[in-house]
């Protein structure tokens, strides 16, 4: 433990840990709303913020999160009013911001070595400046992330009843993609701005293996979260290798052993489903006698276009309405 | 496209209570394209409205209009005697919006998807409390959903998951429930479910409007049907007078509302809004030929 001595790897430590907290804590939400790549894509943008910082003379953790915020916010707001397409604006946005980031870095005459410690981390030379930036960050993301979860996980699970229930659902969607900048900027230190998402997503993805609801998902994606980047950093600095690949493996790590499990869980589950009360046949039967489900474009049946009409796939053949029955083609 | 204009049929007996629901000479387009026209509904206290047609006449567009999540080209609207977006009476109204699932990214207890249905009972800072616990487990219970409070939504039967989705609108106890295609790809038992959770929240005097394809088992507790016809109400009155099908049973919609992009989503294919609206006019070209 004589590691564990010295401030500078004090610091370290502290910046892992709780960046191990509120990675997972925002990323819970974003794989929620099913855009588990939007932190890889703040993270690219922040790369042109820091070499904003680097070109200006000032603190590229302070550029980087104005930037990743301007990043965020934009990329919320083509999302609310590009519909579908929003995932091209995205990736232009996104390779737009490394790019250009590293292009200012060459103007500013810094050579690579140091962009390459913010895109890859370079958690043991974080001053004592830099961790207060860190923790009182983190502490906020963490903050708001517990304590505005149910409107959160209500927004994020079906915006069009939060609407109805009276939540602003455009507030809240700006606000996770904030807090996405802002733990993007968090763990450029620790795991570099490359690997920040894998911080973000992989311990989620990890502890829905084994979670039922959501609250146990994102407590527990915080617990592993802490656990892959404070061992992640001891693990390297004994071992000489670099903390943030290390830490990302771990976590890596961490999933391909939970997997099997979660699979087997899901898999006794399905066995010990019951069967459905109503037997199969039957219904099928009703369904045919009594007229009661109309096939149509958003029946619930696979349509196939049949020469001059539609079959509906149904328990497994194919319907062609006739008349007041169907046919079996 | 030419039809015949929509029959008015005499109104429903007009009621002393109160007004819940009321758009007045409503008009909406979405990208653009008209969706609902001339349209005159209002919803009195007590009410069980359905509101049936075909897929792309509106039906589903009419209720989000009525709820403030589509705006208006033309009308206005009224929600409890305020236009929804200056409503802030929310927990009045208890929405279950059209689904096909209640699960997202992330798994989530049925408990927890119905807690939802709380928040537009209490403040942002407050957490959860034993009302709200009680209330919860109360609407599970009612749902028949009770023994499944803590499995994840998405191991559950679509019809189950149905039922989350309205044990959710209740649990925030409203005056007015509006439901969207409840019964579409749901199983007999959980449509019977449904129908039985309704007779009892009527009994406690709700005022319930459900957008539906049929009626099926809700047939018996519905006072007043609205059929919505290509954006316009063609008939208004008791299920009794409703005219027969005039498609004569036929089972599939025609062609052309293959065609037709399906209501309340709106296509654009691209960031540039040209290329969107080039889309739409070759699908409308298309149509004609």
């Amino acid at each position: 433990m004589s590691l564990l001595a010295y401030d500078f790897m004090q610091r370290a430590l502290l910046a892992a840990l709780l960046t191990g907290l509120a990675a997972p804590a925002v990323g819970t939400y974003l794989v929620q709303r099913r855009l588990a790549l939007m932190g890889d894509g703040i993270g690219h943008v922040a790369v042109t913020g820091v070499a904003l910082g680097l070109l200006t003379g000032t603190s590229p953790v302070l550029t980087a999160v104005v930037v990743a915020t301007l990043g965020a916010v934009l990329i919320e707001v083509i999302r609310e009013y590009g519909r579908a397409s929003g995932d091209v604006a995205l990736a232009l946005l996104f390779y737009g911001g490394l790019a250009g980031g590293v292009l200012i870095t060459g103007i500013a005459g810094t050579g690579p070595n140091v962009l390459y410690a913010y895109l890859f981390g370079s958690i043991t030379t974080v001053s004592a400046g830099d961790v207060w930036t860190t923790a009182v960050l983190a502490i906020v993301v963490i903050t708001l992330s517990l304590v505005l979860a149910p409107r959160l996980f209500a927004v994020a699970q079906d915006a069009d009843f939060a609407r109805v229930a009276g939540l602003r659902v455009g507030f809240y969607n700006v606000l996770v993609s904030v807090l996405a900048a802002v733990t993007v900027t968090v763990a450029m230190r620790t795991v570099g701005l490359l690997l920040v998402s894998a911080l973000m997503i992989v311990p989620v993805a990890t502890s829905q293996q084994l979670a039922r609801g959501f609250k146990a998902t994102l407590l527990g994606a915080m617990a592993l979260g802490c656990v892959a980047s404070g061992s992640g950093l001891m693990v390297s600095a004994y071992a000489d290798v670099a903390p943030g690949a290390t830490i990302v493996l771990i976590a890596l790590g961490l999933f391909a052993c939970t997997w099997p499990l979660g699979a087997l869980m899901r898999r006794r589950q399905r066995l010990a489903a019951p069967f459905s009360t109503a037997p199969e046949p039957e219904e099928h039967q009703l369904a045919h006698d009594e007229q009661d489900h109309q096939h149509g474009p958003d029946c619930g049946h696979r349509a196939i276009p049949h020469g001059d009409h539609v079959d509906y796939v149904h328990d497994g053949h194919r319907h062609a309405p006739h008349g007041q029955h169907y046919d079996e083609h | 496209m030419t039809h015949p204009p929509a029959e008015r049929s005499p109104t429903a007996p007009v009621r002393d209570h109160e007004v819940l629901l009321e758009v007045r000479d409503g008009a909406v387009a979405l990208g653009g394209r008209p969706v609902l026209r001339g349209i005159d509904l209002s919803v009195h206290r007590g009410e069980v409205v359905a509101i049936l047609g075909t897929n792309g006449s509106g039906k589903s567009t009419l209720v989000r209009t009525c709820l403030g999540l589509v705006p208006t080209t033309r009308g206005e609207v009224r929600l409890f005697g305020t236009p929804p977006s200056r409503f802030d009476a929310w927990h009045r109204v208890g929405f279950v919006p059209q689904r096909a699932t209640a699960a997202a990214g992330v798994p989530a207890s049925v408990q927890e998807v119905v807690a939802s249905g709380r928040l537009s009972r209490r403040p942002f800072w407050r957490p959860a409390g034993r009302a709200d616990r009680r209330r919860v487990a109360e609407v599970l219970e009612t749902v028949g959903l009770a023994d499944r409070a803590h499995d994840n939504v998405a191991t559950l039967s679509g019809g189950q998951q149905q039922r989350v989705l309205i044990a959710r609108a209740l649990a925030g106890e409203p005056e007015l429930l509006v439901l969207d295609e409840p019964t579409a790809g749901v199983d007999l038992e959980s449509q019977q479910a449904l129908a039985d959770t309704l007779r009892r929240l009527l009994a406690s005097g709700a005022t319930v409007v459900v957008v539906a394809h049929e009626l099926g088992p809700l047939a018996s507790l519905v006072d007043r049907v609205v059929v919505m016809q290509d954006g316009r109400v063609s008939y208004d009155g008791p299920p009794a007078d409703l005219p027969p099908d005039p498609q004569g049973g036929h089972h599939h919609p025609d062609v052309d509302s293959y065609a037709r992009a399906t209501d309340a989503v709106p296509e654009v294919s691209s960031p540039v809004d040209r290329l969107a609206d080039r889309a739409a006019a070759d699908r409308r070209a298309w149509r004609q030929e």
